[in-house]
Parts: C-alpha cells; structure tokens; sequence
C-alpha cells in the first residue's frame, strides 16, 4: 500500500482507538459494532423504500433467513472452535433427498423419512468430526470430502431429478404459518428454537464452556484436562445435525427436494456468522452475534430486492461490497484489527 | 595464527533500562579458532552474542573487524562482513531440498529469471564436497535426521560466505550421536580457517571443542582461558565466582520421607529413558537439566499430556492405566503447571474461569453459574494473593508472576496430591520469584508432593529437599539439596 495512504490510515485507526478508550460509553458502544451496523442498514432501507419497512416484509425478512439461522446455529459451534465445515450445504441436499425418497419412492410414513435424512447428515458429521480428531485431518479437508460424498450419494438417490411430492411434517415446517395467512411461519419458530437451544448449550452448559476454551486455546484445555478430540466430534456432529434439520426445512419451504436446492447456504452461513462477530480463529463469539448477523445479512439482501431502482445484475457485486465493508467496520470498532505477531 | 583478531570487541558495555547487561568487555576472536563463551543463565553470553552478529546496534565500545572499527547495522548487514549467526531454534526448511535451503534467497536464476535448478544442485554438490560432506543435494531436508539438519544450517551459513560463526547452544536438541557428528563439524571448518564463536551450557562439550573459554559473570569478562588452562573445576569456579569447596561431595540417597506418595518407574519415550522416582508426602523433589534434556517432557508424560512407550506411575498405590489422559491424572490428584504458562492460560477470560477450568464438573452439576464458580474461585485467589484480587479481571491484564498464581491457584480448590510445576518462576522478578517460591514450601509443609522442574539451578536448590540432574534424557544424578551447590548440578549435565 502506498505509505502515505496507510500512515493517514493507521492514524485514523490510531485516533478511533483513542476515542474508544476515553469513555465506557464509548467502549459500549463499540462493543455494539455488529449491532449499529444492523441499524445503519435498516435506517437506510426504510428511508430508500417504501416497502421495506411494512410489517410484511420484516415477517418476509425473518422467513428468509430462517433456513440460513438452522445452518448458522450449527456453525457457530463450528467456528467458536476455530474450525470450519465445508459440508453443510451438500449434507442438507442430501438429508432432503434421503426422506423424499423414503416418502414418495418407497412410500414410508412420516417421521421416518425426516429421521432418516437427519440421522444421514448427523452421521456424516459425525464421521468428519472422528476423521478430523482422530487422524489429525484439518477439518478443512475431512468436511471437503464429506461434502463431495454427500454431493455424491445426493446424484445418485435422485439421478439427478426433483422429487416433488413431500411430506406434509417437511411442509408443515417449511411454508404453514400458525394464526392464518398473516400468522408466524412455523419456519421462523423452528429457527428461534433451535437458536435458543444453541444459545442455552453455549452459555450454560459444561459443553458449551469447553466449546469456548478449546477454541480460544488448546493447549490451555488440554492442560484443563478438557477432551478436545471428542468436543470437536460432538461439534462437527451438531453441525450435520443443523444441517439436515435445515435439508428438510428447506425442502418443505420449495414444495420440493431438489439436488442444488441448498448449494449457495455454504458460503451464505459462514458470511453471516462471521459477520455477527463470531471469529474464523475460535473462542470469541456467539448466539447473540450470529443472530444480528442473520439479520444483517437478511436486511441486506431483501433490501436491494426492495429498491427498484437498483440493477439486478449489480444485487450481487453490492451485497459483497458491502458485507466487505461491514466486516472492515466491525474489526476497526472493535479493535480486533491485531497486530501481526507472526515473528 | 595471525596476530590481528578477526573479530575484536573492546570496551564493550550495554544497559536494559536498569540492569547493566555487560558491563566494560573486551573479546577477541582469532582465525581459524573455536572462542567459547560459558557462563550462568544472565551472565550477558546472549547479550555479547547478539552485539556480535549485529542484532543489537545500541552499545558503548568499539567493534573491530580485521582490526578496522566497525559498527555494523543490522544481522543482514553482519553476514555481508562475513559473520553469521545459528540460533539455537532451527531455521532450515525440512520441506525444502538440501540445495534450496544451502541457497534460500539466493538461488541462482537463469538469464529469463527462473531458478537455474542444474547449477544450484551442481554448486550445492560442490560446496557440500568442498566441506567434507556427502548429502543428496537433491534429496528433501526431511528425509535426513536433526543433526544433519543442524548441519546443513552451518553449511547454509558458510555457503553464504560467513567466515565467522556464531553457534548458540547447537547440541540442546540433539542426540550424543549427533553431537559427535556437529562436534566433527566444528572441527573441519577450523582446519579450513573459518572462526567460530560457540556458546553452551554444556562444560565438557566446550572443554572438548575450543581453542579459548572466555567466562562471563554478572556481565564482566571474569577471565579467558585457553584449552590447556581450563578444568571444568576451574570453569565452574569461575562462573560462580567463588572456590568450590570439593570435600563437601553431594549426598546421594534416596526418598528420606517415608510416605511415598508417587513412584515413577523405567518412564520412557522418544525424549528421555528409564526415569524411575520417588516423591514423598511433604516433600519438594527438584529436577534440572539444561534445555532439551527432556525434563519437561517427563512432567509432561506424568499428566498424560505426553505419550508413554513404557514405565509405570503409582499414585499412593493406585496405578495408573498406560497412557491415561490428563483429565484421569487430575480426577486422581496430580496438577501441573507447564513452563510456557500463557499456553495454559485463557489470557482474555477473567481470573476466576481460569481457575475453574479443570474442575467445572466438580463445581456445577450440570451449568457452571458464575455464583459458584467465584464461590470456588475467590479462596484460592487470596490464598496465592493474586494482585489487583478481582476475579473478573481478564487474566492477560495480570503481570508475568500474577499470571504464574493464577495457574497454581486453579489447583487449590480442590487440593491435590502431587503438584508438577515445570519452570515455576521463570521470567520473574525477584519479588514475584520469592513470593512464588515461599508458596511452593508451604504446599509442602501442607503435605503436596512436589515436583520442581527447571532448568535454573537456584530455583531447584531454594526449595528442593532431593534433586534429579537429567542430561540427554535420562538421570545422571541424585542427590540430597544438603549444603548442595549450584557447581554439583552444573559438573552434571
């Protein structure tokens, strides 16, 4: 970078830091980083459209994000212990297609065909997570392959063709609202559900404090006498978990088990969680930040959708600048932009 | 041997803040020579060392080079003048192939800017057979063991056209096999006239390979020696300043407690052989050694954090399984406190969860409430007297000795049997030291076993009753801390 530029930067950061110090109100504040650029979001969406504010279209916001939270809750287990998992996407494709199949094909009654494809995606990560802790293969890795073979029993169940008849419990939960047309989708209570669950295994359980430490450091769990190898099993588990809950959510949301359906969750997941607070490197984050993550990444997206104005072509080049620019904002706030101590 | 001194420093002083790290030395260094430099940990050997491969700029005195005055900038700058340092942490490739590491950073590149593959394995054949060395240049770093590693670092050095070289402490890691083959080394780069400056813990090693000892003691040049004039008597006389007394000879004996609370029989693995020790209830069992003589992964095996290929551990008559887990060694009463304390800690956390960390399924059936853990926690913080006291502090706030409380007083909720600690008071001041130690001797009083492991010998002699001296893995002394001296450990290792 030219030298200039980054002095008169390092200076701003410098005098940001500063300001922060100064005042605890200031330190609130920043601590709130994720939080004030929610509502910087949804400011500006209400003031630039008319329709983004009705009572609708936040109950619109909630519904679309409610796959996206099942997948995140999940993954902030994941990412609260530094690691990462590439399969959630194809383990939900495959844990639709293993139920529509046992439903429509071969014609069992529910809850068979949804235990079934939630058993499936649990179990892969459950193999991911003993591939990983046991022969010391980066999660990187263990969950690339996994996603590939879930990829590949998916093709092969459906032969690569959309099963359209679906279970009424994967509709119920999918796309029935509760009190009528204007009532609360069944998907957004399944989503605070399992949110909550996460939040409470997190913050008050043995598990969730081990979830922490070894994350933040572990050699110091180690040396707690913390079991890490079988806290990432039952991690990478919990992830398959959220995942094939989400495959049948998802599934009953489209009327429909699609191959593809749930591919563009990956990436969509692990953008939202981190951009609620939650760090790639582990030990720092939460529930309550993957929640305003949710919703920023939610506010954002239905937003452009609600400018007319805007290009559709150009939704996707500005949802990335900005996610990019939220993500700056939030380490400059706070003050996560660490020195590098590589040497 | 010509007359001018490739390397001369005189007059040479520099201070940290208050500490006066060398205080007025004078050295030389001659061609085709090995110059030893000995002394106690914080005697200024590292200080000296790093004024003469350029690290530090900043000191009062003058540097000749080839008798011309000299002030040189910066390491790059000192290989430039011929002078390049190993520091005792590799920093070889293993992934590399002998010839990229001999030229890292400096391959030779054809005329299109490529790396000219042929002549760097040509020129890195050439070199290696020049120094007397038959490796594959080809062959992966890997594929050879540690001590041919070392060996390649030198070469890279050389190759690099260093005529002066700096070897800090090279043999800490490596196996007296390898040793021969570094001490081998040193001996073909003197016949080819290069000069060396060794720094070791190790007084036989320096005994055997210098021309000249120089001894350095609270900063000062205390006396230079030639090879003929050196005894390891005489060294250790003159690193502790004073005459040892020979006719007080080390009593060596067994455990006098007549409890024993731990016994450890035959431990071994790849790092240390046949450990067999006792430690009684009350009693203080100290074990030294210099770096890398496999001390700490003994403590680290006895929590289970290390893997065992055979031994026993008996903990007041229990046995432990093979290999058990460190969570099994604290359900049964043993508590470790590791060397490098910051890994055992969650610097961002506040005191009291990382006090409770080990033992959460003790403290809360099933949720760990904050109540009951401060409840556990707040004892044991105004037992260590951890300072400022808040248990919510977040303990990287804490100083270096506040820190080190911290991790002894996760241990004291619920009180073990036998406590390891591996360098309980490095990097202290002597303030947090004394307090520290002061703890230690009361835990025995109290009837913990303890396991002092160190590789400074005034920590184990301030509290241990019984000391184990362990060199290259396995035990070469036992001995009772009566009247026992800094220079009956240092004789040892």
């Amino acid at each position: 970078m030219n030298s200039a530029i980054k002095q008169r930067l390092d200076t701003f950061v410098d005098r940001f830091r500063s300001l922060q110090e100064s005042s605890p109100w200031m330190r609130r504040f920043s601590m709130l980083a994720q939080l004030w650029t929610l509502i910087a979001l949804f400011v500006f969406f209400s003031l630039a459209s008319d329709s983004f504010s009705r009572p609708i279209n936040l109950r619109n916001i909630l519904t679309q994000v409610s796959t996206l939270a099942i997948f995140a809750s999940g993954m902030t287990f994941v990412l609260l212990l530094g690691q990462i998992d590439l399969s959630i996407a194809t383990l939900a494709g495959l844990s639709a297609m293993i139920s529509a199949h046992l439903y429509s094909k071969l014609g069992y009654a529910e809850p068979i065909p949804s235990l079934a494809g939630i058993g499936a995606a649990t179990g892969l990560g459950l193999i991911s997570g003993i591939a990983s802790a046991r022969f010391r293969i980066p999660t990187f890795m263990s969950t690339l392959a996994m996603s590939l073979i879930a990829g590949g029993l998916t093709t092969y169940i459906s032969k690569g063709r959309v099963i359209t008849k679906v279970s009424e419990l994967s509709m119920t939960l999918g796309s029935k609202r509760i009190g009528g047309a204007d009532g609360l989708p069944v998907i957004v209570i399944v989503a605070i559900v399992t949110l909550a669950i996460g939040y409470v295994v997190l913050r008050y359980t043995r598990f969730g404090r081990y979830t922490y430490m070894t994350g933040a450091s572990k050699s110091a769990a180690r040396l707690a006498g913390v079991n890490t190898d079988r806290i990432l099993v039952v991690v990478m588990t919990i992830s398959g978990f959220c995942a094939g809950l989400a495959g049948i959510i998802s599934m009953g949301r489209l009327h429909s088990a699609q191959p593809d359906a749930t591919d563009s969750f990956l990436i969509d997941t692990i953008g939202a969680v981190v951009l609620g607070g939650t760090s790639l490197m582990g030990g720092r984050g939460g529930m309550p930040q993957t929640v305003i993550g949710l919703l920023i990444y939610g506010t954002l997206r239905n937003g452009l959708d609600n400018i007319p104005s805007i290009d559709i072509y150009l939704k996707e080049f500005i949802t990335g600048t900005v996610l990019l620019v939220a993500l700056l904002i939030n380490t400059v706030f706070a003050g996560r932009a660490e020195r590098d101590q590589t040497i | 041997m010509s007359t001018v001194p490739i390397v001369e420093l005189r007059d040479v002083s520099k201070n940290f803040r208050s500490i006066q790290a060398l205080d007025h030395v004078d050295f030389d260094l001659r061609e085709g020579e090995v110059h030893a430099l000995v002394g106690e940990n914080g005697a200024g050997k590292s200080t000296l060392m790093r004024i003469l491969a350029g690290i530090y700029t900043d000191y009062e005195g003058t540097y000749f080079l080839d008798g011309k005055e000299t002030r040189l900038n910066s390491p790059h700058d000192a290989l430039a003048h011929g002078i390049g340092m190993i520091h005792q942490e590799l920093s070889v490739i293993p992934e590399l192939s002998v010839a990229e590491n001999l030229y890292l950073g400096r391959q030779p590149v054809t005329r299109w800017g490529a790396i000219d593959w042929k002549k760097m394995y040509r020129n890195a054949e050439e070199e290696l057979a020049k120094l007397g060395f038959t490796l594959d240049a080809r062959l992966d770093l890997e594929q050879y063991p540690l001590g041919t590693q070392q060996v390649v670092e030198v070469l890279r050095t050389i190759v690099s056209g260093a005529r002066v070289l700096i070897m800090d402490e090279p043999t800490s890691a490596l196996s007296p096999a390898e040793v021969e083959q570094l001490m081998a080394l040193v001996d073909t780069l003197r016949q080819q006239k290069r000069s060396i400056i060794y720094i070791s813990h190790f007084l036989e090693e320096v005994l055997h390979v210098a021309d000249r000892i120089t001894v350095l003691r609270n900063g000062r040049s205390v006396a230079t020696l030639t090879r003929a004039e050196a005894s390891l008597d005489r060294l250790i006389e003159l690193m502790l300043g004073r005459e040892v007394d020979h006719t007080v000879r080390p009593i060596t004996a067994e455990s006098e407690h007549e409890q024993t609370l731990l016994e450890v029989k035959d431990l071994t693995s790849d790092k240390f052989r046949d450990i067999n020790f006792r430690v009684g209830r009350g009693e203080i069992l100290g074990i030294y050694g210099a770096i890398g003589a496999g001390h700490f992964d003994v403590a680290r095996a006895l929590f289970g954090l290390y893997k065992l290929d055979s031994g026993t551990i008996i903990l007041e008559g229990e046995t432990f399984p093979p290999n058990h887990s460190a969570r099994y060694a604290i359900r049964h009463g043993l508590a470790y406190a590791i060397e490098a304390r910051r890994k055992s800690l969650l610097l961002d956390q506040p005191i009291y969860q990382n006090i409770t960390m080990p033992h959460l399924e003790r403290i809360g059936r099933f949720v760990p409430q904050q109540a009951q853990e401060l409840a556990a926690a707040n004892p044991t913080i105004a037992q260590v007297n951890v300072i400022p006291p808040d248990p919510l502090n977040p303990v990287g706030k804490l100083s270096g000795g506040n820190q080190q409380k911290v991790a002894i007083a996760r241990w004291l909720t619920f009180p073990p049997k036998v406590f390891i600690m591996s360098e309980p008071t490095r990097g202290m001041d002597v303030g947090a030291k004394s307090e520290v130690l002061a703890l230690l001797r009361r835990f025995g009083e109290q009837g913990y076993g303890i396991i002092v492991v160190s590789s400074e010998p005034e920590t184990i002699l301030a509290v241990s009753n019984r000391v184990i001296v362990m060199a290259r893995g396995e035990i070469v002394g036992r001995m009772v801390n009566k009247n026992l001296d800094k220079d009956a450990l240092m004789r040892l290792i």
